[in-house]
């Protein structure tokens, strides 16, 4: 548990309150535990309906390895500790935003230099080298994204120092500016406008800003605040990804109360019985969404009826659910990567699914890392995948847009030669593949790699998990919903409409050779018999099914 | 006088053969337990027709020893002084193995040659050593510029599948492809007698871009034949695509069946020389 470093000092809110290395251990803590408490609802700020990189959960992975460094620690420099924090941070990086946040302590850790404590001077020179050094990470930064708000608070901070330099003063100020940032992102970014959300990453950048805050403050941190979503924005998918121990049982109840709901309450009564908990408003509705052990699923039910009336519930069985996904797709085999000769070029390839690995190891890749929509390797682990392999030249293919990021990390981190082929999809990955040449000079085969990217356009078929309108395009959760070079275009009630529709979208009569991967969530007999629909419709076209085994998504699909 | 001495993995056309007084020594394809030799028994167009619906894979053999052995008594006779004798890789083939038991009689007579090559980038090699050789050049003279061309010569294509390579045994890394992908279509190099990987494509068109684009990074070239099993059309476009300067007289070659056995057919790729 957190321990309060200002209680045994009577200067609490005196200008004299420094911050060494152990005192920023608590703080770190502090911002950990409060985003980890509002991990579900960054995750719900999901632009697109579609199982992606969760923020919230990108950024809790990234900030728990950030403490890890230092939570053994009895350094009590503070320059020092930052330093370790920061490195931390950095090799744990996980998805664009854990990757931003990374660079932000990165530039955070480098105004303090050996300072043996943080004064009110020092945290807002540091905030502004934050900022300075994420915006350099980034080639063509966003406004409207966690840069804005990292942004505006430097600038809050630099503003108050004209009027104290009272280190909790200027968190304030700056946990403030951060929270109207927030608030203002859809105005910059239209994506974000469109879909009713903020940006996720810069909440949960404000998250960690605040969880300090509240720290010093003595505010409780394992409590969410009382948030009410909107309903369509509620992200019910990424929730059921996090099982804790013992929370067996997903309820999720729809209600009219008879009063005006009580949050506090309503929270405080929902924390004694369980977790992941979630509550949407839309039209005087409510949602309620909680993760509870098996002997308590009936109370909400029992709870909420006192609160109003009930129109719908919906049970699942969790632990029952996860065993039936972990049914092994692809089988047992082996997935053998390949053999690679000290000087040559080794591949690494990030892959969603089995099926997609044994391909790219059969084409030559040295290593594959695990990993794609909604489980984003951290720069660790992608380190870790070629740093033993016998050769100092090394290629990544993150085929994936929000493992870009990490992957460069990784490749600047290491003493080996790692080059970043930017794939943004497995069938762009593939295509690169296929230019390896393991033997070769490693920048003309980088240079072939890329250019072979826009040799394949790529469907990916999934469920929609929340309602929502993007471009022009309306969409119900639960509906199965096309997306062309990773733009939202089509949604259907039926698979077999979305895969035939999305095909027409990309124009695929003009190629030759469709490649189908099915993800672990369909049956084969069912993929087969959807690639004989595909091949009736396209008769002049090779169509080829291959085993995918992706989570989630039920094709993805390769034309070139 | 020098003669020259090739087997039919080099692609000459009979025509050049003549004019520069080569002589081109058959192989020999086994179909169904029958010998027959290449090119001459069965046509290259009927062949590659046949060769995806044959129940038993064909194999290639080399000629006898002692089919070579006459053929050096011959040129001896006819008054040679030395024959260079110049040939596919002994690591692809056994027809250098053959070529030097027969040269074995002969003493250092017979120069038997491992051109690393095959199909034009062996032919290129034998071509520009008759030629010399007609000119009245020295052997060491000949020797050196059968290692410049030989340094320079380059054997690209695309193959339109990977099972033939497969099958044949030879190729490492094809054995490796296995059970992957359907659809992949190898690019492959013969270099120092070695069968290289330079990656795959996955449909013709794009294939045939990259084939291309490989042709145009070897820069200003000395020679260049168009190389095809059975895909005469796309050979033909192929060589009027180009935006090079293409030297004169490009040939357009069926290949031989000894190498078409292993590609399949409808693969299609080039044999050029590099300007020195």
């Amino acid at each position: 548990m957190l321990s309060d470093p200002y209680t045994d000092k009577s200067t609490r809110d005196s200008t004299s309150i420094q911050i060494d290395g152990q005192a920023l251990k608590d703080l770190v803590e502090a911002s950990l535990v409060w985003l980890r408490t509002n991990q579900q609802l960054v995750n719900s700020l999901n632009v697109f309906p579609v199982p992606d990189g969760d923020t919230g959960t990108n950024m809790v992975l990234t900030m728990q390895a950030a403490f890890a460094e230092i939570e053994n620690s009895s350094e009590r420099n503070f320059g020092r500790m930052v330093h370790s924090l920061a490195h931390g941070a950095l090799m744990g990086a996980r998805g664009n935003s854990g990757v931003i946040l990374s660079q932000l302590w990165r530039g955070f850790a480098r105004a303090l230099d050996n300072v043996e404590y943080l004064d009110g001077r020092g945290f807002v020179q540091a905030l502004a080298s934050a900022r300075d050094t994420a915006y350099k990470g980034v080639v063509r930064p966003v406004e409207g994204t966690i840069l804005t708000v990292a942004k505006d608070a430097a600038a809050a901070g630099e503003h108050a120092l004209a009027e104290t330099s009272d280190l909790v003063e200027l968190l304030d100020r700056v946990v403030q500016a951060a929270d109207v940032s927030v608030q203002h992102t859809p105005q910059l970014l239209p994506v974000l406008k469109e879909a009713g959300v903020v940006d996720s990453g810069g909440k949960g950048f404000y998250f960690i800003l605040e969880g300090m805050l509240r720290h010093i403050r003595g505010q409780t941190l394992d409590v969410p605040q009382a948030i009410v979503q909107s309903l369509s924005t509620m992200n019910l998918e990424n929730v059921m990804e996090a099982i804790e121990p013992g929370q067996d049982y997903e309820v999720v109840i729809d209600f009219r109360p008879y009063e005006p709901l009580d949050l506090g309450s309503f929270y405080t009564t929902l924390e004694e019985m369980g977790t992941s908990i979630q509550v949407g408003e839309g039209d005087g509705m409510y949602r309620m969404h909680i993760h509870v052990p098996t002997e308590k699923r009936y109370e909400p039910i029992d709870y909420t009826m006192t609160l109003g009336t009930i129109t719908k519930v919906a049970m699942e069985n969790l632990v029952a659910q996860m065993e039936e996904r972990e049914t092994p797709c692809g089988g047992n085999g082996q997935i053998v990567p390949a053999v690679i000769q000290p000087g040559q070029i080794a591949v690494v390839a990030v892959s969603p699914g089995n099926g997609i690995s044994r391909v790219f190891s059969s084409l030559g890749a040295a290593a594959i890392v695990e990993g794609g929509q909604t489980m984003n390797p951290s720069t660790q682990e992608i380190i870790g995948a070629f740093e033993n392999l016998p050769t100092d030249q090394v290629i990544i293919l993150p085929n994936n847009k929000n493992i870009i990021l990490a992957a460069k990390t990784a490749a600047e981190l290491t003493v080996k030669k790692v080059a970043v082929i930017p794939s943004r999809s497995v069938p762009q990955g593939l295509a690169a593949m296929l230019r390896l040449i393991p033997d070769g000079d490693l920048d003309s085969v980088v240079e072939d790699m890329i250019a072979a990217l826009d040799e394949v356009q790529t469907c990916e078929i999934t469920i929609a998990t929340r309602d929502v309108e993007i471009d022009g395009v309306e969409v119900q959760e639960g509906q199965v919903i096309g997306l062309y070079n990773g733009k939202l275009v089509l949604s259907e009630t039926s698979l077999e409409n979305a895969c035939l529709g999305i095909l027409q979208h990309a124009g695929a009569d003009e190629y030759e050779l469709i490649t189908l991967f099915y993800g672990s969530n369909l049956p084969r007999q069912d993929a087969l018999r959807i690639a004989d629909l595909v091949r009736e419709a396209y008769p002049g076209l090779e169509i080829e099914i291959q085993e995918g085994c992706q989570p989630h998504y039920y094709f993805i699909i390769s034309i070139e | 006088m020098i003669a020259i001495v090739t087997d039919s993995t080099s692609d000459i056309p009979d025509q050049l053969a003549e004019k520069f007084q080569i002589s081109i020594v058959p192989n020999v394809i086994v179909i169904d337990d029958q010998s027959v030799l290449d090119g001459k028994d069965i046509s290259r167009e009927e062949y590659y027709n046949r060769l995806p619906t044959m129940k038993v894979s064909p194999t290639t053999a080399t000629s006898s020893s002692g089919m070579y052995q006459e053929l050096y008594e011959q040129l001896f006779e006819k008054g040679a002084e030395t024959i260079l004798s110049i040939h596919a890789p002994r690591l692809l083939s056994g027809i250098f193995g053959a070529a030097s038991a027969a040269a074995q009689t002969f003493g250092d007579r017979v120069r038997v040659i491992d051109s690393g090559q095959v199909t034009l980038g062996l032919g290129y090699q034998v071509l520009a050593a008759a030629q010399s050789a007609l000119q009245g050049a020295s052997l060491d003279t000949i020797l050196s510029l059968l290692e410049s061309v030989r340094q320079r010569a380059r054997v690209i294509a695309m193959l339109d599948t990977l099972e033939y390579v497969q099958r044949s045994g030879r190729v490492s890394w094809a054995r490796a492809r296995i059970g992957t992908l359907l659809h992949l279509k190898p690019f492959v190099e013969v270099r120092d007698g070695q069968v290289l990987s330079l990656g795959e494509t996955r449909t013709r068109r794009r294939g045939i871009e990259h084939l291309r684009e490989l042709l145009y990074r070897l820069g200003p070239l000395e020679r260049l034949a168009i190389l095809h099993t059975n895909a005469e059309d796309d050979a033909r476009a192929f060589l009027s695509s180009l935006k090079m300067d293409v030297p004169s007289d490009p040939l357009v070659v069926n290949i031989t069946t000894v190498i078409g056995t292993h590609t399949g057919p409808n693969g299609l790729g080039f044999a050029t020389v590099i300007r020195a």
